[in-house]
């Protein structure tokens, strides 16, 4: 057989899965977007009204921007948060190898749990009236720290960026791991050699080298971020409590599409799907194309 | 890192998928046996209510040999995508129970169903309230037999009441009094949760205390006639009484949920719970041996209505596919469904309230509630009038309900707000 042919036998089932599952539902949620609903039934082109209905109708025009904002707040917190962790820890597993096999594994089981299950979880711990943290916490005399958790609107959002960093600090740290063993060994003893100190071999020649390790972090963070959904849909429910305080961009299609159930439903959530999908891929596009650039000038 | 939204459309197309598949519809399987026997598919959300169905439509067999029922419920949760797609293709149901309200319309709007004026006479006996629930918004004709309906009240701890030496409330200020004694004996009053996926029983706990204070049906026909507005003095009066009753309510009441209110009032550690008939069950089946009253708040001072109100809605109906293959017979069904017989076999095995005329649950609890909602029974009005278009009335109003708990907002905004939002899509005169 001729290689292409080959090849077309390996590649087929799964095009054929991912265009199933993949571009169809994309493509068809775009077609929807531009169209009227009355309840499951077409009703007609519609151009941008869909589009327009989101942007301008009362409490859409508020909550869409709140969302984004949230999804916003969520990735900077994470990124200062969960990476800037993730790293220190790769930083120390490197450095001090002892038991870093044993650390690794750990820091990464929080993975096998589903988001929902974490946040549920979490819920729990933080509960008011039966948790054990508030608990705990008037136990050891701290009856100030007692705080509705995830029920006030100041705590709520930096809680679930929290618990979400709980979640995931693993990911970082593995990318870190793993590009800190690619730097070769004589970069960081020609740098003492110089009499740098600790602080400026790792400005001047850990982290510059960590440039591509960093692309990869960020931009899955921001998708991670901006699609969040499961973690924040147990911790603060579909409408984003208290006060919509967690309501992110997620949650807002998820209310649209699904529980409110008006019979514009399906018209409005696909274009709120398109407009997410559209700004999530080029802001990737771009921070990829961004990062590729600042390798090249480390070559 | 997942993308959920992506899983969310790929959702809504295998559910598109499914429901183009070659139907295996229970219709079809009664033409190609070719007996004279008819097989009818009735589609539920009951997923839970299997047993109770399969010994309810025994009875309709027995005096129906021609027709055999097969029950098919669907995750309660999918149940609108699942039916909505299985009544535009073969293969549906023929029979279907459908939501109420703002939830039947969208089926109204795509002709799916059959209206049902003229072809079930017993319905001109039920209740005019609970058959709102079964109409088109617009065409106002009959698209389903109503099965059961809710009602609002005030369930009480009887021993906690006695225990603090304190009768059911027959005033407003007798409420507020035996609140207070209980609130200094370390007791919660009133179990109310309004955290994280809980808001939607906040407009349940307005109607409950504040459905007289606005007005009730009368306040309601002023609305949708468009005489009077969201933001009218006695509606936002209404909403404040929420907040005056919040120092009664859980701790941090914002961060509590349902099952915790539910557990503070099963275990004893709260002595009212503002809900529905439907949370009877799940709070005797926590604690069977509770001792469990019920009152109707009475009226606050300066209301428009003096007497104790019992809010209420049809939870759905049972409605006939306007494509089904046997409609004679799925209307023999549907008839049936309208008999004191179907209703009161309904009440006793489900222990819901029916809403066929006549029938008296066995449960005395569940018996009071229906007396009060047939002697001062109005409408939910947020869930039956304002949930035709998006946002729904009672989505806007939650949210801002909980703002308000949370101290961001006053209820004059929170009028605003949902006069705001039913602006969008809500006609004065339809």
């Amino acid at each position: 057989m001729p290689r292409w042919r080959v090849l077309a036998v390996f590649l087929l089932p799964a095009l054929l899965l991912y265009s199933v599952f993949m571009i169809y539902p994309l493509v068809s949620a775009l077609d929807y977007s531009f169209f009227k609903w009355r309840g499951i039934r077409q009703m007609g082109f519609a151009g941008l009204d869909n589009y327009r209905d989101l942007l301008s109708i009362y409490p859409y025009d508020q909550q869409l921007w709140r969302a984004f904002a949230h999804n916003a707040l969520f990735f900077v917190g994470t990124m200062v948060i969960q990476n800037t962790v993730g790293l220190l820890f790769a930083l120390l597993l490197f450095q001090y190898g002892r038991g870093r096999r044993f650390l690794q594994a750990a820091f990464t089981t929080p993975y096998l749990v589903d988001p929902l299950v974490v946040g549920y979880l979490w819920s729990l711990l933080l509960n008011p009236t039966f948790g054990p943290v508030n608990a705990l916490l008037e136990a050891v005399g701290l009856d100030s720290w007692a705080l509705p958790w995830l029920g006030d609107t100041r705590t709520a959002l930096p809680i679930v960026i929290l618990v979400n960093a709980w979640q995931w600090v693993g990911f970082p740290m593995l990318l870190f791991s793993a590009a800190l063993a690619g730097i070769p060994a004589e970069y960081h003893e020609a740098a003492r050699v110089d009499g740098a100190s600790a602080w400026q071999a790792f400005r001047r020649v850990t982290l510059p080298l960590l440039t591509p390790a960093i692309g990869v972090v960020s931009v899955l963070t921001f998708i991670g971020n901006f699609n969040a959904f499961g973690l924040v849909y147990a911790m603060a429910g579909s409408t984003g409590s208290p006060a919509g305080s967690t309501d992110v961009l997620g949650l807002l299609f998820y209310r649209v599409a699904f529980v409110e159930g008006g019979v514009e439903a399906i018209g409005r959530s696909s274009a709120l799907a398109v407009l997410m999908f559209v700004f999530i891929f080029g802001v990737s596009l771009l921070a990829t194309s961004y990062f590729r650039r600042r390798e090249r000038r480390l070559v | 890192m997942r993308r959920r939204w992506i899983a969310g459309a790929i959702g809504v197309l295998a559910v598109a998928l499914a429901a183009c598949a070659p139907g295996g519809g229970a219709s079809d399987q009664g033409d190609k046996a070719g007996t004279d026997k008819v097989t009818l598919s009735l589609w539920s959300w009951r997923v839970e209510d299997v047993k109770a169905y399969e010994k309810i439509l025994a009875k309709f067999e027995e005096s129906h040999p021609k027709i055999h029922v097969e029950f098919k419920p669907f995750q309660a949760t999918e149940y609108n995508n699942i039916l909505a797609t299985g009544l535009s293709s073969s293969g549906g149901p023929d029979v279907a129970q459908l939501r109420a309200y703002g939830g039947l319309q969208p089926l109204v709007e795509a002709d799916q169903l059959l209206p049902l004026d003229g072809k079930v006479e017993a319905l001109s006996g039920f209740d005019a309230k609970l058959l709102e629930g079964a109409k088109g918004h617009t065409d106002g004709k009959i698209y389903g037999v109503p099965f059961a309906y809710q009602t609002l009240q005030v369930l009480y701890n009887k021993k906690l009441f006695s225990d603090n030496g304190i009768q059911p409330p027959a005033t407003w200020d007798e409420m507020i009094a035996a609140a207070k004694k209980l609130k200094s004996a370390g007791i919660t009053p009133f179990a109310v949760a309004a955290g994280p996926d809980s808001t939607w029983t906040l407009p349940i706990v307005h109607e409950i205390f504040g459905n007289a204070r606005y007005g009730s049906t009368a306040f309601r026909d002023a609305l949708v006639g468009g005489e009077k507005k969201f933001t009218d003095p006695d509606f936002t009066a209404s909403i404040k009484l929420i907040k005056d009753l919040e120092p009664y309510f859980p701790k941090d009441v914002v961060a509590v949920k349902i099952p915790d209110v539910q557990a503070l009032f099963a275990t004893g550690k709260a002595a009212m719970y503002p809900t529905g008939s439907f949370d009877l069950a799940p709070v005797l089946a926590a604690n069977p041996s509770l001792e469990v009253g019920v009152f109707q708040a009475p009226p606050p001072p300066g209301s428009p209505v003096t007497t104790p109100v019992t809010p209420g809605w049809a939870d759905g109906s049972f409605g006939v596919n306007a494509k089904s293959a046997h409609q004679a017979e799925a209307l023999e069904l549907v008839n049936w469904m309208a008999t004191p017989e179907f209703g009161q076999l309904y009440a006793t095995e489900l222990k819901q309230l029916s809403a066929v005329p006549g029938v008296t649950p066995s449960d005395p609890l569940l018996a009071e509630m229906a007396k009060n909602y047939a002697g001062n029974g109005a409408p939910y009005m947020l869930l039956v009038n304002f949930r035709y278009g998006q946002p729904n009335g009672d989505a806007v109003f939650r949210d801002e309900v909980q703002k308000m708990l949370a101290g961001q907002t006053d209820p004059e905004a929170v009028a605003e707000s949902v006069q705001k939002g039913v602006e969008q899509w809500f006609k004065p005169g339809n």
